[in-house]
């Protein structure tokens, strides 16, 4: 590399001399002559400093180059035998071992989807799982939100670079509803055969959201889907009460307010009694006695219909939950971020 | 949404129920209230006053002292002996006769009550006592005003309560907008009143120039011309010209209502269109007639519907002068752009206080265009929020007509232009004076989608509450011109289900048959990988999907592989990770640093890669397990000996035993593995160290990868030098492994060690398989055999050779087994490998 300031050039010279000449090649870094470089750029005049400035850098970065590619030969250790189930010469108290099970723990978060599903597994839904990069389509066209409708603005969708054989970014499915589509079409011979849709959808969803105690980008939802004959709001209701009555162990009161979704009609947001101070006010429900903690509503005759199942014949409903909050209540959590963390200190508290 | 309670009841012909449970209920069946604001409080105790005398203070310049009359309505306050009470005042336009709004002592001044309440006292000032404060507008919270003391109209009673003379005994609620996406007609109080007539089971009566618009008779004198060249996007375009307007600060009433619901009264004109707004959600716009015309040809004003030209600017009523995207609607004149449709008018013809005539414009535009204007210029106006929710283009000319009327009686004005309608609606639209067609829906239809059975009677009554018509006999349903949502069977329920009131519905679970649902194997499978690890001492974590660019080249990975987001809001966010491992090994110093000196972290999640798509188009998704063993060096001494890469095969091994697919997978050296073209494995193998680590194939493909990290891995990572990972394919284990079972031999086992100097060259799988064949091969009828390795040794001096001991345990169903026949057995073995393998046997 030629450098075009002659000072920086002439102290290259004398580091790369220098180099071949140490023991401890990282020693290089710390080279008197390097600092006194750097030293030198307050005193430089102000237009000249930042050219100066980048190309001491680069000599900094390609004698970390040179430092790095002597350690990455130093430290290449020799061959291994990979199919042997023990190293050379270890003494059979020093053979592999598993770690004390008394460590070892699931994440929170599982635990509650584990604890979810189980319970619908339980009233007859099976389950699917949803994905982390989607379609235009699955993600809204599928479910009735039109292009540039203003309910889009409620869902910030991270999209990437790269765009679908259609034209149009992948997204980052933003609600586990990017499942609906192609679960209704899965199982649409279920319901000519007399059975329900019933199905259950766990995963991870993404918003394009800063990052503080209370929101993540990252978090995790169950989406129900049910489907039959006759399917009305009442029965979507009854099916939640009884789930959240199963998941809190104890009686719960119920309530709706209308609400807007795109894929649903009507829709509601779902509130139970609050289930740690039975509706007196405590600082879970910020005093109010309810918790907010859904989005449902009956699926709209759209959706059905895009998934080729015909509403006049067959209605559903279907919802939309958040399990971090669930996770956060249960334990008290304070901080959202500890979930995605990867500390001990936290995932530890669950072994 | 706010709402004000006391403009919503002149609407209403019945009394309000309490405030909480008209909240409930409009919770329940409108929509989620976030917030009510109770005006009452706020304004407790304030009175209007007349300034009977005023007095220049005998000590100081600029302060009166003066006598107010209230009527004798304050209780606890000092009078003089003809009633009257002394206040000291400095406001320049306080003078005698005035009617004036007085704050007596212990009133808190409004505009503080939200944030730090001041509480008024008497107090003497400059040695006289001033009894509380005689108060401006802004002090009240009703405007921005504060030259002077508010100027009440001179009919008002002194002594009448200040807030129930303007209706601000009131109460404001907040309803989230969310819930009025599909609901343009809830933007406006009118929309809201309608509502909660409907939901507490009363009829509403819309305002009699709503529903049939008197003729406006149009005048003369200024000639106004529209152009509506984006037919499709401005489906309705109204204007008209008023002259002689006077321009003045509205009266009182208005201000307060446009202030409680958080717009700044500026002008009677602006006021008033923006109080036929709130009132219908029909945003409206005035120009000035004359700076129109200035900039228009000729005499006549013209209003141009257009796209910008190509680089046109347009400074906007905020100051801001912006470039419109050139899908945008604009307004122009013959030379130039004056305004941004729908969303924002232009400052060069905005109406001041020199005003004489005005146009006022009265237009319906593309819901969808105008969102993407707004989100483009980043502009969130009042009217872009009811714009983008798609207004019905039948209320325009109520909204004008009742505008103008309302704009001639204030300000003196008068129609100075015949009423231009510019509108491309189709004729079935006027004539049935309805968006959408009527919808036919059976009652049954109805009933078994709510779960009801309610008769047609209840149906009508709830529909026709909120001014539907309904004809009965042949179940037609025709939605009032204003709403635009009903166009299927499926609205109409939504509407009758709302309005009796969803909470009422009877809950019933669906029933089904008892035949057990299916669980899902991929979700079975994640859930024994989590009792295994963690069963075996493994944390689990989850890590961000989206990573920095940074942390996949310190993997060693290559970033151009991955699909990148293009929006996310911090680098840390940039890329799809292409395996799971690099999320992992990020967790390992921060964890050592907090003092755990032993761990095993492991995360089930995706991987994804540029390449292969689905049926779908999406790319495919690979479900995988990685985990990351690493030991602080200290401890690693102590309890480890030899490669980290045996502590990984171990956790690797355990768990394919418990989850592991019937086939068997091999394990390859990874110096030995290709992973062909294929982008996803390449990227899950870079990380790794080719001599001292392996992938696991499974004949076909490779399915996995273990072992110890790249020096510069290490290094990019600060990993302990004692660490090691794996990454596996989920596609590559089972939840059902399937345990076997052999029946136990009924004589005792006999176990003998078999110790053979191995050439280096020979794995020590091939040497264990090896055995293993041959002693099945050679082994006494009716014997089970068991095969463990127990020693691996290499002498300093032997470079070329490895012992290795392996342990023999065999038992018969037919008889005690005898040292020599095992002794047999075991040369037999050792001649074999000899043989074949070149072993020794020690």
């Amino acid at each position: 590399m030629a450098y075009q300031n002659p000072k920086i050039a002439e102290v290259a010279e004398q580091l790369k001399a220098r180099f071949s000449e140490l023991t401890n090649k990282a020693d290089i870094l710390k080279a008197v002559e390097l600092k006194a470089l750097y030293a030198e750029i307050p005193s430089l005049p102000a237009e000249q400093r930042a050219g100066f400035g980048e190309e001491i850098n680069s000599l900094r970065s390609e004698l970390q180059q040179l430092v790095g590619g002597t350690q990455a030969e130093t430290k290449t250790l020799a061959p291994i035998d990979v199919t042997a189930p023990f190293d050379s010469n270890t003494a059979s108290d020093k053979h592999p071992k598993l770690l004390s099970s008394e460590l070892g723990s699931k994440h929170p978060l599982m635990i509650e989807q584990e604890t979810i599903l189980d319970i619908f597994y339980r009233m007859g839904f099976t389950a699917s799982e949803s994905r982390e990069i989607d379609d235009d389509y699955h993600m809204f066209g599928s479910l009735n939100f039109p292009e540039g409708h203003p309910a889009r603005d409620d869902y910030d969708t991270f999209m990437t670079v790269e765009t679908a054989t259609d034209g149009k970014r992948f997204i980052a499915p933003a609600h586990t509803s990017t499942m609906q589509n192609r679960i209704l079409k899965k199982y649409a011979a279920n319901l000519e055969a007399g059975s329900p849709i019933a199905v259950l959808i766990p995963d991870r969803v993404f918003r394009n959201e800063d990052l503080d105690a209370r929101h993540e980008h990252t978090f995790y939802q169950h989406e129900g889907i049910y489907v039959d004959k006759g399917i009305n709001a009442g029965h979507l209701m009854a099916t939640l009460k009884t789930f959240l009555q199963a998941y809190y162990q104890k009686e719960i009161e119920i309530k709706t307010q209308p609400f807007y979704f795109p894929f649903t009609e009507p829709s509601f947001e779902f509130a139970l009694s609050c289930p740690f101070c039975d509706k007196k006010g405590c600082s879970i429900c910020s005093q109010t006695g309810w918790i907010e903690l859904l989005g449902c509503g009956m699926i709209h005759p759209n959706v059905l219909r895009e998934a080729g199942i015909d509403p006049e014949i067959y209605t559903g409903f279907a919802w939309g939950g958040g399990i971090d909050r669930l996770v956060m209540m249960k334990y008290d959590i304070e901080d959202i971020r500890h979930f995605e963390s990867g500390r001990l200190d936290f995932l530890r508290q669950f072994s | 949404m706010k709402i004000s309670l006391n403009w919503i009841r002149e609407f209403l012909d019945f009394e309000l129920p309490p405030l909480d449970e008209l909240v409930d209920t409009i919770g329940s069946q409108l929509g989620a209230v976030e917030e009510v604001i109770d005006l009452s409080k706020k304004y407790q105790g304030i009175r209007v006053a007349k300034v009977v005398s005023c007095e220049d203070h005998p000590n100081a310049e600029r302060l009166h002292v003066c006598k107010i009359d209230d009527g004798g309505k304050t209780q606890d306050v000092e009078r003089d002996d003809k009633g009257l009470v002394q206040i000291v005042c400095g406001a320049p336009n306080v003078r005698e006769s005035l009617m004036v709004v007085w704050l007596p002592p212990g009133t808190t001044v409004p505009a503080t009550a939200m944030s730090d309440p001041l509480v008024l006292e008497v107090r003497d000032i400059r040695g006289v006592k001033s009894n509380g404060m005689l108060a401006s507008a802004r002090e009240l919270g009703i405007g921005d005003s504060h030259e002077g003391l508010l100027e009440l109209e001179a009919d008002v009673q002194a002594g009448s309560d200040f807030a129930e003379t303007y209706k601000l005994n009131d109460q404001v609620i907040d309803i989230e907008n969310k819930m009025f996406t599909h609901r343009p007609d809830c933007f406006g109080i009118l929309g809201v009143a309608r509502e909660i007539a409907g939901i507490t089971g009363h009829q509403f009566t819309s305002p009699e120039w709503y529903m049939s618009p008197p003729a406006l008779n149009g005048g003369g004198g200024l000639p106004l011309a529209v152009k509506n060249e984006l037919p499709e996007l401005v489906p309705r375009f109204m204007a008209v010209a008023l002259s002689n307007v006077v321009i003045a600060p509205s009266p009182l009433w208005l201000q307060t209502y446009l202030s409680r619901l958080g717009v700044r009264p500026i002008n009677n004109v602006v006021d008033i269109t923006n109080y036929m707004m709130l009132l219908t959600g029909q945003p409206q716009h005035a120009y000035d007639y004359d700076k129109v015309k200035a900039l228009s040809d000729g005499d006549t004003a013209t209003l141009i519907v257009r796209n910008p030209h190509s680089g046109e600017k347009l400074t906007l009523l905020n100051g801001k002068e912006v470039e419109p995207r050139p899908e945008a609607i604009i307004i122009a004149s013959d030379k130039q752009a004056i305004g941004l449709g729908g969303i924002m008018g232009g400052a060069e013809t905005e109406v001041s206080s020199e005003t004489k005539n005005i146009i006022v414009e009265c237009a319906n535009f593309d819901m969808y265009s105008i969102r993407r204007t707004s989100m483009a210029h980043g502009i969130f106006s009042d009217a872009v929020t009811r714009l983008n929710k798609g207004q019905s283009p039948l209320q325009n000319d109520r909204v004008l007509i009742e505008t103008v009327k309302t704009l001639c009686a204030t300000t003196k004005a008068s129609v100075a232009s015949p009423l231009i309608d510019d509108q491309h609606l189709q004729s079935e639209q006027i004539s049935r004076s309805s968006v959408h067609p009527a919808v036919t829906v059976p009652t049954d239809f109805i009933n078994k989608r709510l779960g009801l059975s309610l008769d047609d009677a209840q149906i009508e009554a709830l529909l026709t509450h909120v001014e539907f018509s309904v004809d009965t006999k042949s179940h037609s349903f025709s939605a009032p011109f204003w709403r635009t949502d009903i166009e299927q069977r499926e609205d109409i329920v939504e509407e009758i289900g709302r309005l009796y009131g969803y909470d009422k519905l009877p809950l019933e679970l669906p029933m089904r048959t008892i035949k057990p649902p299916v669980k899902d194997p991929l979700l079975e499978l994640k859930s024994k990988i989590r009792s295994v690890l963690s069963a075996a001492g493994a944390n689990e974590v989850l890590t961000y999907s989206f990573v920095h660019g940074n942390l996949l080249e310190k993997a060693g990975q290559d970033k151009t592989q991955a699909f990148e987001l293009g929006n996310a809001l911090s680098p840390d966010l940039q890329y799809y990770r292409l395996s799971l491992l690099p999320s992992l090994l990020d967790k390992v110093h921060l964890n050592i640093k907090a003092g755990y000196d032993e761990f095993a972290l492991y995360e089930i999640g995706k991987g994804h890669g540029k390449g292969e798509v689905d049926e779908d188009g999406v790319p495919l998704e690979f479900n995988r397990l990685g985990l990351v063993f690493a030991a602080d060096p200290k401890l690693a001494r102590q309890k480890y000996s030899g490669a980290a890469y045996y502590q990984v095969q171990k956790f690797a091994t355990h768990l394919l035993r418990e989850c592991g697919k019937p086939q068997t997978l091999t394990i390859i050296p990874l110096d030995q593995a290709d992973a062909g073209e294929h982008v996803v494995l390449q990227q899950m193998l870079a990380p790794y160290e080719k001599t001292r680590s392996a992938v696991l194939h499974n004949g076909k493909y490779i399915v996995g990868v273990m072992g110890e990290f790249k020096p510069s891995v290490l290094k990019a990572f600060k990993l302990p030098d004692y660490a090691g990972g794996f990454e596996l394919f989920l596609s590559a284990l089972s939840s059902e492994t399937a345990k076997t079972y052999a029946a136990l031999p009924k004589y005792p086992k006999v176990q003998q060690d078999i110790s053979l100097k191995v050439p280096l060259a020979v794995a020590y799988q091939q040497l264990y398989d090896f055995v293993w064949s041959t002693l099945e091969a050679s082994k006494p009828e009716q014997t089970t055999l068991e095969l463990s390795p127990l020693d691996i040794y290499q002498r300093e001096e032997d470079t070329e050779h490895r012992q290795i001991t392996l342990r023999l345990g065999i038992a018969s169903f037919a008889k005690t087994m005898t040292d020599s026949e095992v002794n047999s057995l075991l040369d037999t073995v050792a001649r074999a490998a000899s043989d074949k393998l070149g072993t020794e046997r020690l």
